[in-house]
C-alpha cells in the first residue's frame, strides 16, 4: 500500500477537523457542562409569582387602622391575543374602562409583544365580572386579584402608622426585597415591615420553548402578612388630633403664626403609647397609587411628612424647670436665700437679676413676668413657674462647682436631664426618633471646636449658660415625646420605660409573632416625699390660685380639675419677632399617674393660653368620656 | 494454463479481493441504526403535540436506511469502467434535474430545494453531490501528479461551478461551500501545484466575498452569517438557534440525561433537531460519552475511505474514494461544528444521520461506490493501472 503525500497529507486535515470537534465537545459538555445544565433549566421553568396580602395594623381595641384588599387588576397577556384581534381588544377595553385608546395601545407597546400589560389596577367589581362574562370578547385578558392598601381611618394616625412605596436602593439589599415589591417606607409601616409584608405565592410552571405551560412543577401560596395591634386607641388620638387642630386655629385667631402642633398621650405605667400625632396630617391612602411630585413638595414643605412628636426638636422651656425642681430635693440644692422646702418662703422674686461683668457692664435677667412672683419656695417657684427661683438654683450649682468649689458637678442639672431621658433617643419603635439636646461645658467646647457658629467663640461656658439650661431654653432640645416620658418618669418614682408603640404581632390564627414587652430604659432614685411634692406642685400648676394653667382648667368641674396636674412652658424662639411656641405637659389621674400628656404647638405663643387648653378637652375625653369638638376655650397668658 | 493448483491460487485470490470491507461497513450500519433512534427521540414529543403518531418520522428514516443500504449493495457491484462511463450522463441529469427545481420546486423555509416525487420529496442538491464527485474524479484521473495544467484546473472549476452555482441560486449555501472543498481536496489530491492550491484557495475567498457584498444572499442567510460573526447580538433571533443548541449540547454533560430523557429536546428548545441540528439530540441525551463515540464512527469511516484511496487500483478510483471522504469530513465538521458553534448556520445534514431521505440514500450511494473501489482493489498494494 502506498498512501501519497497528498492523501496523507488530507488524512491530517481530516484528522485534525475530528480533533477539533471533539475539543469544542469536550469544552461544552465537560469543562462548562454545569453552566449550560443551569441554563437549561432555568430556561425550562417559568414562575410567576403572587404578591402577599400584607397584614393589617389596628388600634389596641381592634379598631383597623391599615388593611388590605383584593382589588380586580385588567391584566392582558400578549401572547395569548391573536395579532388580528389585537387592535379590537384594545377597543373594548379602553371603552370599558373609559380611557382613550391611544393610551391603552402605548400600555400594549410598552410592554412588548408577549408581554404582560395591566390594563386596569383596580377596576370596578362590575366591569371585572364583565370581562369575565365576556371571555371570547377579550382573548388574552384575564382578571387577576391583586393586594391593595386601604387606611380606612384617613388621616388619624397618619404619622404612626406611616406609608408604603417602592422600595429604594436601601431596601433592596434587605433580603427578599425586590424592585416590584412595595414596602414601608414610614411608621409602623416601616419599622414592622418584616412582619407585615408576609411572603410571596408562587407558582412555578414546566415550559417549552414557545413559553406554553406544560405542566406545574410546584406552588406555594401567598403567606399574609401578621397583623400588627398597637397601644393607640383611637378615640384618644382622634381627640388628640383635634384638640391640636383646635389649638392651631387658636393661635392663628391670635395672630400668631403657627403652623404646627404636635402631642403625645402615655401610660406612665408601662411606657405604652396611646396617641401620638402631629399637625399638618396626610392621608397614606394618598401613597398607595403614589403621589404627583407636586402634591409631594406641597405636603413636605408643609412638613405634613415628619412626626413632629418623635422628629420634631424644640426648647422644652419651663417644662424643663421641673428637672431642676427634683434635683433641689433629692440633692438639696436651693437659692441660697431660701429655706428649706417645709419652711416658710424666704425667696424673694423681684423679677429680675442683674450681674456686674468685669468691665463694669451690666447684665440684666428678665423673669417672663415682669412685676416678679414676689415671695416664692421651690413649690410655688413650680406652681407659678418663676425664673428667677430655678436661676438661683443654678447659680448655686455653678459657684459651687468646677473651679469654683467642689460642693457640686458643674452638669449636675444636664445630669438629671439625661437620667430622664433627655439628650437621647427614646429607642421608640418607629423610624426617624431625633436624640434632642442637652448642652454643658464639653458639649459647648466641642461645639466651639468642630462647628464654628453654632455657638458664641468669643468666650467658654457660663453661668448664663448654666441659667439657660435650667429653665430649657438656649440649646436646651427635646421631643415631645422626650417631654411626655420624662414626667412619666417623675410622677411614676423615676422608672423611664421605653416608649412602645406596638403591643403585639399575632398570625392569622391569633397566635403572637412578637410581643413588645415593657422594658425599663432606667431607673433614677427619687424619695417618695419627692414623686409625692412632685405630683401636689403640679397639680397646684393646674388648680393653685397662681398656678400658670389655672385658668384653661377653670371650667372644668373641681372633682375633674383636681385630678390633674401639668406644667405649662413658653419657648422663646425669635425675641424681636416675639415667636414662641407653647408647651403643656399634664397627668392624670395625679394621685394615681395614668396619662401624661405632652403638647407642642409650634409658634403658637404662650403655654399657658394656648396649649393648656387643648390639652384640657383631651383630659375631657379620658376623664368623662366627652368628645373634643371645635370649640376651644383659650387660657391665661402665662408662661 | 490454469493448472488445478494455479486456479485455486486464483480462486482465493478473487475471494480475498472481493471481501468487503467490514469496518466500514460496521461503522456505516451503526450510524444508520443510530440514525433511526435519534430521529426518534427528537421528532416523538413534537408529532405527539401535533396529534400524529410518535413513530411517524422513525419508520419514514427507517424506510431511508432500507432504501439507502439497497443504494450501498447496488453502488459497491458497480464496475469501476461502467462507472467512468456514466459520468457525462449522471452529470448531465443532475444539472438537468437542479434547473427543473426552478419551475417545478416547493418552497421551504425561504428555500426552493425539493421535488415532489410521489409521497416524497427529492432534492436534487443531495444527489449532486456524489456525481459531481464522480465527475471530478473523472476529470482528474488523466493528470500528472505537481504538472497539472491550468486548463484542467479551469474545468474542474467550472464544472463544480455550474450545478454550484443553480444550487446557490435555490438558495443553499452550504452545500455550495462543501463543493468547494470537497473540489479543493480533490485538485489537490489529483496533483495540482501548490500555486495552484493557493490561487483557488484565494480564489473562493474572494468569491465568498462578493457574493457577500452583492447581496445575493437572502437576509436570513446574511442574518445567520453577521449572527455569527457577533455571537453576543440579537439573541433572540438570528443566534437563538445556535444558543439553544450550545445549551442543550452543554447540559448532556459527560453521561447525557438518557435516551429519551433530553428535555431541551423534548420541549422543543433547538429547531430542526432532527434534521440539521440532530446531533444535539444526540449531545443532550448520551453527553460527551455518546457525542465522541458518534465523532469516532465518523473518524473510522473516514480512515477506511483514506485507506480505500490509497489502495484504489485507479487513480479515477482514488480521486473518487478522496472525494467521497472530504464530502463525510466536511460535512461533519460543518454541521456538528454549526451545532456547538464554531461554524456558521447553514442547512447542511449531518450525514447518515439527519432525519431525511435524499440526503441519507445520496451519501449511501457515494459510500457505496467508494466500497465498489474498495472491492475492485488491486490485489498487489502499490498497484496501480495508470488509465
Amino acid at each position: 500500500m502506498r498512501l501519497g503525500w497528498r492523501l496523507a497529507a488530507l488524512g491530517v486535515v481530516f484528522l485534525a477537523a475530528f480533533v477539533v470537534l471533539t475539543l469544542q465537545l469536550w469544552l461544552l459538555q465537560v469543562a462548562r457542562g454545569d453552566e449550560y445544565d443551569v441554563a437549561a433549566a432555568r430556561q425550562q421553568i417559568k414562575i410567576i409569582d403572587s404578591p402577599a396580602p400584607r397584614g393589617e395594623i389596628r388600634d389596641r381595641n381592634g379598631e383597623v387602622l391599615a388593611a388590605t384588599r383584593a382589588a380586580s387588576a385588567i391584566v392582558v397577556d400578549r401572547s395569548l391575543v391573536p395579532a388580528e384581534r389585537e387592535p379590537e381588544v384594545i377597543e373594548r377595553l379602553a371603552t370599558l374602562l373609559d380611557m382613550p385608546a391611544s393610551e391603552v395601545e402605548t400600555l400594549f407597546t410598552d410592554a412588548g409583544s408577549g408581554g404582560r400589560v395591566v390594563v386596569g389596577e383596580d377596576v370596578a367589581a362590575a366591569d371585572a365580572l364583565f370581562v369575565r362574562e365576556h371571555a371570547e370578547e377579550f382573548p388574552g385578558v384575564a382578571i387577576e386579584e391583586l393586594p391593595v392598601r386601604t387606611y380606612p381611618q384617613r388621616t388619624a394616625a397618619a404619622h404612626v402608622i406611616g406609608y408604603i412605596g417602592s422600595p429604594d436602593a436601601r431596601d433592596l439589599e434587605r433580603p427578599g426585597i425586590r424592585p416590584d415589591d412595595v414596602v414601608g417606607k414610614f411608621g409602623v409601616e416601616r419599622e414592622y415591615d418584616e412582619l407585615l409584608r408576609g411572603a410571596r405565592g408562587l407558582v412555578k410552571y414546566r415550559v417549552d420553548a414557545g413559553r406554553n405551560i406544560l405542566s406545574v412543577e410546584g406552588r406555594e401560596r401567598a403567606e399574609p402578612g401578621a397583623t400588627v395591634v398597637l397601644n393607640l386607641d383611637l378615640g384618644v388620638q382622634q381627640a388628640l388630633e383635634q384638640s391640636l387642630d383646635n389649638a392651631l386655629a387658636l393661635a392663628r385667631g391670635e395672630g400668631e403664626l403657627a403652623v404646627r402642633a404636635a402631642g403625645v398621650v402615655l401610660d406612665p405605667r408601662d411606657g405604652s403609647i396611646q396617641a401620638m400625632a402631629s399637625i399638618p396630617s396626610f392621608d397614606p391612602a394618598d401613597f398607595v397609587g403614589g403621589l404627583t411630585r407636586r402634591e409631594w413638595d406641597l405636603q413636605k414643605n408643609l412638613g405634613a411628612f415628619n412626626n413632629f412628636a418623635i422628629q420634631g426638636l424644640y426648647p422644652p422651656a419651663s417644662t424643663f424647670k421641673s428637672v431642676a425642681y427634683v434635683m433641689a430635693l433629692e440633692d438639696g440644692i436651693f437659692p441660697d436665700e431660701a429655706a428649706a422646702p417645709s419652711a416658710e418662703a424666704g425667696f424673694f422674686c423681684s423679677g429680675l437679676v442683674e450681674f456686674r461683668l468685669g468691665d463694669e457692664s451690666r447684665q440684666t435677667f428678665r423673669d417672663w413676668k415682669p412685676e416678679g412672683h414676689g415671695l416664692v419656695d421651690l413649690h410655688g417657684a413650680l406652681e407659678q413657674s418663676c425664673d428667677l427661683y430655678f436661676w438661683s438654683i443654678a447659680l448655686r450649682v455653678w459657684s459651687e462647682s468646677g473651679a469654683r468649689g467642689e460642693l457640686y458637678d458643674e452638669a449636675q442639672i444636664q445630669e438629671w436631664a439625661r437620667a430622664m431621658g433627655f439628650g437621647a433617643e427614646s429607642s421608640i419603635d418607629l423610624p426617624f426618633e431625633q436624640a434632642g439636646l442637652v448642652p454643658d461645658r464639653e458639649w459647648f467646647e466641642r461645639a466651639q471646636r468642630e462647628s464654628p457658629g453654632r455657638v458664641r467663640s468669643d468666650s467658654t461656658w457660663l453661668g448664663g449658660d448654666v441659667m439657660n439650661v435650667v429653665i430649657g431654653q438656649g440649646d436646651v432640645l427635646a421631643t415631645p415625646l422626650q417631654v411626655a416620658n420624662a414626667y412619666a418618669s417623675l410622677v411614676n418614682g423615676g422608672t423611664v420605660w421605653r416608649p412602645r408603640i406596638v403591643d403585639r404581632v399575632v398570625d392569622r390564627e391569633g397566635g403572637e409573632v412578637f410581643v413588645n414587652q415593657p422594658r425599663e430604659l432606667g431607673i433614677y432614685e427619687l424619695a417618695p416625699s419627692t414623686t409625692a411634692f412632685m405630683r401636689e406642685d403640679l397639680r397646684r400648676v393646674v388648680n393653685g390660685d397662681n398656678g400658670t394653667a389655672r385658668v384653661a382648667f377653670s371650667t372644668l368641674p373641681a372633682g375633674v380639675r383636681n385630678q390633674i396636674g401639668g406644667k405649662t412652658g413658653t419657648a422663646e424662639i425669635d425675641k424681636s419677632k416675639d415667636i414662641n411656641t407653647a408647651w403643656f405637659v399634664g397627668v392624670a389621674p395625679i394621685d394615681d399617674p395614668q396619662h401624661v400628656i405632652a403638647i407642642v404647638v409650634d409658634g403658637g405663643g404662650s403655654g399657658g393660653r394656648i396649649a393648656a387648653p387643648a390639652a384640657r378637652q383631651v383630659f375631657e375625653y379620658l376623664l368623662l368620656g366627652q368628645e373634643v369638638g371645635d370649640e376651644i376655650i383659650p387660657g391665661e397668658e402665662a408662661d | 494454463m490454469a493448472t488445478l493448483a494455479g486456479s485455486r491460487v486464483a480462486w482465493a485470490e478473487r475471494e480475498r479481493a472481493m471481501r468487503p470491507d467490514f469496518v466500514l461497513i460496521g461503522a456505516i450500519a451503526a450510524l444508520s441504526a443510530l440514525s433511526v433512534l435519534m430521529v426518534y427521540s427528537a421528532s416523538a414529543s413534537r408529532l405527539e403535540a401535533f396529534g400524529l403518531p410518535s413513530t411517524f418520522d422513525m419508520r419514514r428514516q427507517a424506510i431511508f436506511v432500507t432504501f439507502g443500504a439497497a443504494a450501498f449493495i447496488g453502488a459497491s457491484l458497480v464496475k469501476e469502467r461502467t462507472l467512468r462511463s456514466l459520468v457525462p450522463f449522471a452529470y448531465a441529469g443532475v444539472v438537468l434535474i437542479l434547473l427543473a427545481v426552478f419551475p417545478f420546486g416547493d418552497e421551504a423555509k425561504g428555500a426552493q430545494r425539493w421535488i415532489a416525487f410521489g409521497g416524497y420529496q427529492l432534492q436534487p442538491s443531495e444527489f449532486a453531490k456524489p456525481v459531481i464527485v464522480m465527475t471530478l474524479a473523472a476529470l482528474l484521473a488523466p493528470a500528472e501528479e505537481g504538472y497539472m495544467r491550468w486548463s484542467r484546473v479551469f474545468r474542474a472549476v467550472g464544472l463544480v461551478g455550474v450545478p454550484s452555482l443553480l444550487i446557490f441560486l435555490q438558495p443553499d449555501l452550504g452545500t455550495m461551500i462543501v463543493f468547494g472543498f470537497v473540489g479543493l481536496a480533490m485538485l489537490f489530491v489529483a496533483g495540482t501545484t501548490m500555486r495552484q492550491i493557493v490561487a483557488l484557495a484565494l480564489a473562493a475567498f474572494i468569491g465568498l466575498g462578493v457574493v457577500l457584498s452583492l447581496g445575493v444572499l437572502r437576509d436570513f442567510q446574511l442574518e445567520r452569517l453577521t449572527a455569527f460573526l457577533d455571537q453576543e447580538s440579537d439573541q433572540e433571533n438570528a443566534n437563538y438557534n445556535q444558543n439553544q443548541s450550545r445549551i442543550t449540547i452543554g447540559s448532556g454533560q459527560i453521561f447525557g440525561k438518557g435516551l429519551f430523557a433530553g428535555e431541551q429536546t423534548n420541549l422543543s428548545f433547538v429547531p430542526a433537531q432532527s434534521t440539521d441540528f440532530i446531533f444535539t439530540a444526540i449531545a443532550e441525551q448520551l453527553g460527551f460519552v455518546g457525542g465522541a463515540a458518534v465523532l469516532f464512527l465518523y473518524a473510522l469511516v473516514t480512515w477506511r475511505l483514506v485507506m480505500i484511496a490509497a489502495r484504489a487500483r485507479t487513480r479515477f478510483g482514488q480521486l473518487l474514494v478522496a472525494g467521497v471522504a472530504s464530502l463525510i469530513v466536511f460535512h461533519v465538521f460543518i454541521n456538528v461544528g454549526m451545532t456547538m458553534g464554531l461554524m456558521p448556520v447553514t442547512g447542511l445534514p449531518l450525514p447518515l444521520m439527519s432525519s431525511g431521505g435524499s440526503s441519507f440514500v445520496a451519501m449511501a450511494l457515494a459510500l457505496g461506490l467508494a466500497h465498489a473501489m474498495w472491492l475492485q482493489r488491486s490485489p498487489v498494494p502499490g498497484e496501480r493501472q495508470i488509465l
